[in-house]
């Protein structure tokens, strides 16, 4: 055991030094080892933190697929084929379908179509109307109900449908059939305007519908005034989907579902109620059409991505 | 003095290994990344299950594409040591899709969805139902689906009485049910806007069902007069499935419904019901309809099994 005794100054300072010597580097020491430990574990953690944010994967910002063929980018597309209405109440309409576009990148283009209608042909529907009504207006005591002739004359068919459409390709790839067929294909969708001439089955003595005629006494519409002819150009916008399946480069099949929406009054007749058909009676009708074309590109070779 | 430089001599040699070890993992992920890109890039697309039973054939359409990849390949794959035995497989056993996103081989599907008529213009019905699907292999499933309508007149039937002094002939469905079969013939996947791939196929479907349909008398006076059908009802269909998770997918499809059905005579001068159902008019009718729905599997995860 050491006891402290009372000492003369000029000791004091080599003893004091001697104390602080051996205080400030015990002292020192645990400061040191304290840090030590503190750099050793902030080391630990800190340096493969600083290696994992400057680790970068090669792969980023790389497209999904590399070297990739662009088969629209820049190219013109021209085509033909036929299509057919869906849903229509009275006639379906057979068409020869003409398309032509321009693909500004792999993306986005710009097309313009033709529909043909080649052919008119009544529905089931129709028919059913039709073959349920007489030919006797003297024998049909409602003037609201036709006769035969009367409601088949004023049905509405297609003449053509013309637009150009704005079309966005976001999905682009490959598919096998069976494991035997393989093809590029890529879906788009499509947004527009356009025309749609119609013509009436038989306008005969008929107003047109975009007539704003009145009754020529009211309350009391004959039935000539309650049919008027749908004859006509509407025009309208168009939408869709569609996708192209590529035989090779420069040859690919193309099926479009549209909807072409315009005012129109497919049967020709008092839609509203007002006893009169006229402009009144233009309701918005979507006329839902599937087209499948043969469309080939130029130029015949496609550019490969990055 | 010597302890602290012994403690910095032992601090510099543990940061020094640390970090020798992260670039060592940085550099693994690079090497095995270009594998998997040149894998993205020359698919021999699809079709075949997890088994990997389908052959892998020439793209007419990728040569070039095929001729890159397999520079890459060649490239990034690892040197293989001349002491290790050479495999006995070959070209023609390589899998059409190396590595599919989804397996369904096992797992069963739970598949709410929402339909809607296509093909009827006066009157439509909006069906909610839901598949139960068992997958015998990833290509072909067995499965059970339940229906349930919910019927909606068109403007074009109020306009029928509007403009040619008639009332339609109407049946409603009530509810149904059927025994379905699948089969997977076409497997791909997609980029969209070449940043994300996304896995699709399409398949196709026939069953043996029952409808319940019920008519709608053409004078509301005659409504103890409606009488019910049971009908027997095959479907076909076509669809899509695009596989979002590993236990979720999103689901389209197109099935046709062909039911003899038989309708109210016209004129309906029966005094009951049954006499009205025994003086019908039958008809074929086909249902179009448009589903979309999700999938949900079980279990929630699958292991890949690769040959060998």
């Amino acid at each position: 055991m050491t006891t402290r005794t009372a000492s003369s100054t000029k000791d004091m300072p080599m003893r004091m030094t001697e104390q602080a010597k051996y205080a400030l580097s015990h002292a020192a020491r645990k400061h040191v080892a304290r840090g030590l430990a503190f750099a050793i574990a902030l080391a630990v953690v800190a340096v493969p933190m600083a290696a994992e944010a400057q680790r970068k994967s090669p792969l980023a910002g790389a497209p999904a697929i590399r070297k990739r063929f662009e088969l629209r980018s820049t190219r013109f597309e021209i085509g033909a084929g036929v299509g057919t209405t869906i849903n229509q109440d009275f006639y379906h309409s057979f068409m020869i379908s003409l398309r032509a576009g321009f693909h500004l990148t792999d993306w986005l283009s710009i097309a313009g179509f033709a529909d043909l209608a080649a052919a008119n042909i009544a529905t089931g529907f129709r028919d059913q109307v039709v073959g349920s009504l007489g030919e006797d207006p003297g024998m049909i005591p409602l003037v609201r109900e036709p006769t035969a002739t009367e409601a088949s004359s004023s049905m509405a068919k297609i003449n053509n449908i013309l637009g150009a459409q704005l079309e966005f390709t976001p999905f682009t790839g490959k598919y096998s059939l069976a494991g035997k067929l393989f093809a590029a294909y890529d879906f788009y969708a499509f947004v527009g305007g356009g025309i749609m001439s119609l013509s009436a089955a038989d306008a005969t003595n008929l107003a047109s519908c975009s007539s704003d005629r009145a009754l020529a006494s009211p309350g009391m519409p004959t039935r000539d005034e309650l049919r008027c002819s749908p004859a006509g150009t509407k025009p309208g916008f168009n939408f869709g989907v569609g996708m192209h399946s590529y035989f090779n480069q420069w040859l690919a099949f193309n099926i479009e579902l549209r909807d072409f929406l315009a005012q129109i009054n497919p049967s020709g007749r008092d839609v509203n109620a007002d006893k009169v058909a006229n402009s009144g009676d233009n309701t918005w009708v979507s006329t839902f059409m599937v087209t499948g074309n043969l469309v080939f590109y130029l130029p015949t070779t496609a550019s490969i991505s990055q | 003095m010597k302890r602290p430089a012994i403690c910095l001599i032992v601090a510099v040699a543990i940061v020094g290994w640390t970090a020798m070890g992260h670039a060592k993992k940085g550099g693994g992920k690079a090497a095995d990344a270009p594998a998997e890109d040149a894998k993205a890039g020359d698919d021999k697309a699809a079709g075949g299950d997890d088994k990997g039973g389908d052959k892998a054939t020439t793209e007419s359409l990728d040569a070039d594409e095929g001729a890159v990849a397999k520079v890459e390949e060649d490239i990034s794959g690892p040197k293989k040591d001349a002491a290790r035995p050479t495999s006995q497989l070959t070209w023609s056993d390589i899998v059409v899709v190396p590595r599919k996103a989804f397996l369904k081989g096992g797992r069963l599907e739970l598949g709410p969805f929402y339909g809607q008529t296509v093909n009827d213009n006066l009157l439509r019905h909006h069906i909610f139902g839901v598949d139960l699907n068992y997958f015998l292999t990833d290509a072909i499933w067995i499965g059970l689906q339940g229906q349930y309508f919910i019927k909606q007149l068109t403007t074009q039937n109020e306009l029928i009485g509007l403009q040619y002094n008639r009332t339609s002939t109407l049946n409603r469905y009530l509810y149904g049910g059927a025994l379905n079969f699948g089969y997977v013939p076409l497997y791909g996947k997609f980029a969209l806007f070449n940043r994300s791939i996304v896995h699709w196929e399409i398949f196709a479907s026939a069953g043996i069902g029952v409808t319940i349909t019920e008519v709608i008398p053409r004078n509301p006076a005659n409504a103890s007069l409606a009488f019910k059908n049971t009908d027997l009802t095959p479907n076909v269909g076509i669809g899509s499935r695009f596989f979002i998770l590993d236990w979720l997918t999103v689901n389209f499809a197109l099935r046709d419904y062909m039911l003899p059905d038989k309708f109210e005579p016209n004129p309906n001068t029966a005094t009951t019901a049954a006499e009205a159902k025994a003086n019908g008019t039958s008809a074929f009718v086909h249902n179009l309809m448009f589903y979309m729905g999700v999938g949900m599997y079980l279990p929630t995860k699958f292991t890949y099994k690769t040959p060998g």
